[in-house]
């Protein structure tokens, strides 16, 4: 038990370094080319995921008749939001500005 | 080692399904795969997290115009991408104890098996 | 055969490989193409990764840069020692 308590900063495993992240703002990349950056409120082995005042970036490669392919954004924002764990690619601290 | 991942996945798909047993009979909006969103009232959730919805509205209607005569739903979990949930439904502090309780279930197990 | 052969020797499986880089540079590709370049903090049983001082590259152009990274096992294809 006392070992528990003295662990409870370390990172043994890779799913401690999300545990040392709850309550703190992250960025998830997901599949299909989407981002969302939020305060993360709850994970499980999944990685489903609760995130608060989220914000979705989404990219779209937007070829229409142009050369070059364009790189098109879409922003959405969600209030709080239930992430199943099967689209997550990456989770990190949030430090972009 | 087999045995305890799999006692651990258990006790997560439960974590998860209690938590959306908190939101039963609130209104959410479920985003699939496809991109479709379908608003409407959670009625139950089970351990896929499989999700019946009531009362349901298309969001974006005119794109998807084959789902406007059904009433309710029952939506497959493995198509869900996310569930927007109304932010005054969800109690963060409830959950994020919740989340730490779990992780330290966790440690516990790793070290005893 | 026996069960010591397999928990004790170093290098002669998958898993005792992940052991013996956790703290080195390593790259890992994921099924989408996309590479990350980091220092290999920890690794699971669902092949979960943890890495540290992580440099993103998409098309072998280097995009981002992350302190710390957790990528989800099931995306991964490889884990290199660099």
């Amino acid at each position: 038990m006392a070992d528990a308590v003295e662990d409870a900063g370390s990172v043994s495993e890779p799913m401690d370094l999300v545990r040392l992240l709850l309550d703190e703002v992250v960025c998830v990349k997901l599949r299909g080319d989407r981002e969302l950056k939020g305060r993360l409120h709850a994970y499980d082995s999944h990685c489903n995921l609760v995130l608060g005042e989220v914000e979705e970036t989404i990219y779209v490669v937007d070829d229409e008749d142009t050369e070059e392919d364009d790189l098109k954004t879409i922003s959405r924002k969600s209030e709080m939001l239930f992430v199943r764990g099967d689209s997550v690619v990456l989770i990190s601290p949030f430090t972009r500005s | 080692m087999n045995a305890r991942h799999f006692s651990s996945v258990v006790q997560h798909i439960l974590t998860s399904s209690s938590f959306f047993k908190t939101l039963i009979d609130h209104e959410v909006t479920v985003e699939l795969k496809n991109d479709i969103q379908i608003r409407g009232v959670l009625k139950s959730v089970d351990q896929f997290l499989n999700i019946k919805l009531d009362n349901i509205q298309v969001v974006e209607e005119l794109k998807y115009p084959h789902l406007s005569a059904v009433k309710n739903v029952f939506i497959r979990g493995s198509v869900v991408r996310y569930v927007h949930l109304p932010q005054e439904s969800v109690d963060i502090q409830l959950l994020e104890d919740a989340t730490r309780r779990e992780a330290a279930n966790q440690a516990t197990k790793a070290k005893q098996g | 055969m026996e069960n010591g052969a397999t928990s004790q020797s170093e290098g002669k499986d998958p898993s005792g490989f992940l052991s013996e880089i956790i703290g080195n540079p390593v790259t890992v590709k994921l099924n989408s193409g996309v590479v990350y370049k980091g220092e290999l903090q920890s690794v699971d049983g669902y092949m979960n990764i943890a890495l540290e001082k992580t440099e993103e590259f998409i098309n072998g152009v280097k995009r981002r840069s992350y302190g710390d990274a957790f990528v989800r096992g099931n995306n991964v294809m490889y884990i290199s020692a660099d």
